[in-house]
């Protein structure tokens, strides 16, 4: 709480610094584009394209969250935020995980 | 007494830290269970697009330039809003008010090429009562576009009571509030056009 300056309360959303947003939109949009060509330009297989657009858009995530939203681990605030989109995940891949186990394990059976 | 005005002043500073840093932790919360909303949309529109599917396919509706557009509109309207933060934080309100105006005209053409876009494949005949795929396509891609337009008209009050309200701890944390949700589009839309637009367009 100290070394906290009052006047310039962050909400646990990190100090507001002008290089950080330019280094975070710069690197989104090189990124963007990336994923853009990829699919675009066809020339790589199918695959390759889906692991070059994922790896890219989890990427882009981090980016977005560190750079943007600011999320860190500085304050007692920070962390509880972290934590609880942390928890957040947990229950998103409880959601889409399973959604989409259960749906393909009921197509295999239909389907045999 | 000079002290004991400094240190009542100081723990009213205080308190209202306290009790904004509550309320932010509150809306950030509101944000993540918008992230479990996204997330059954998101694995609806999954299964419902798998290959082995009937129907048709989204992809040969597509132009994948106009959505290449749309992602740069929104990500350029992050940066806008975070410099119009910076504005405040340096007490420049005139400045903060020009950013807020352009992230808004950014956010609009978004909304505008997203509503030309449904009407067009719509009149193409890829509509929301074609197939289950095309229903969670508008139901995901439209939840976000709503989400935008809820933001565009925030960001209209907040241009409004800027200068009625000055800049004070209030509106420092209703900018707060803003940010938080405007880049949470933005990180959803990586989502959208990558597993809708990309994926669908492979």
């Amino acid at each position: 709480m100290h070394h906290h300056d009052l006047s310039q309360p962050d909400y646990g959303t990190g100090q507001k610094k002008l290089g950080i947003y330019v280094f975070g939109f710069i690197t989104c949009s090189i990124l963007t584009l990336i994923s853009f060509w990829a699919v675009m330009s066809e020339t790589f297989a199918k695959n390759d394209i889906l692991i070059i657009i994922f790896i890219s858009a989890i990427i882009q995530f981090i980016v977005q969250v560190v750079c943007f939203l600011r999320l860190n681990t500085q304050t007692e605030q920070g962390r509880m935020n972290v934590m609880s989109l942390l928890f957040t995940g947990v229950i998103l891949v409880a959601v889409i995980a399973g959604s989409l186990w259960i749906m393909w394990n009921l197509a295999y059976f239909m389907a045999h | 007494m000079h002290n004991a005005a400094t240190i009542a002043h100081d723990h009213e500073q205080h308190h209202h830290h306290d009790g904004d840093s509550t309320d932010v932790f509150g809306f950030w919360l509101y944000i993540l269970t918008d992230c479990i909303l996204f997330g059954c949309l998101f694995a609806t529109f999954i299964v419902l697009n798998d290959p082995s599917m009937h129907g048709p396919a989204l992809k040969s509706y597509l132009d994948l330039h106009d959505i290449l557009i749309e992602t740069f509109l929104l990500l350029v309207s992050n940066l806008t809003f975070c410099l119009a933060i910076l504005s405040i934080y340096k007490s420049k309100l005139f400045r903060a008010q020009l950013w807020l105006v352009l992230t808004f005209i950014l956010g609009a053409s978004f909304v505008y090429m997203e509503v030309t876009e449904f009407a067009h494949i719509a009149h193409e005949g890829f509509s929301w009562a074609t197939s289950g795929q095309a229903s969670s396509f508008f139901t995901l891609v439209g939840t976000h576009g709503l989400h935008v337009s809820f933001g565009l008209l925030w960001i209209l009050v907040m241009i409004v009571q800027l200068p009625i309200l000055k800049i004070t701890h209030i509106t420092k944390r209703r900018m707060t509030y803003l940010g938080l949700f405007w880049n949470f589009l933005d990180i959803v839309w990586i989502f959208v056009f990558t597993i809708v637009y990309l994926m669908g367009g492979i």
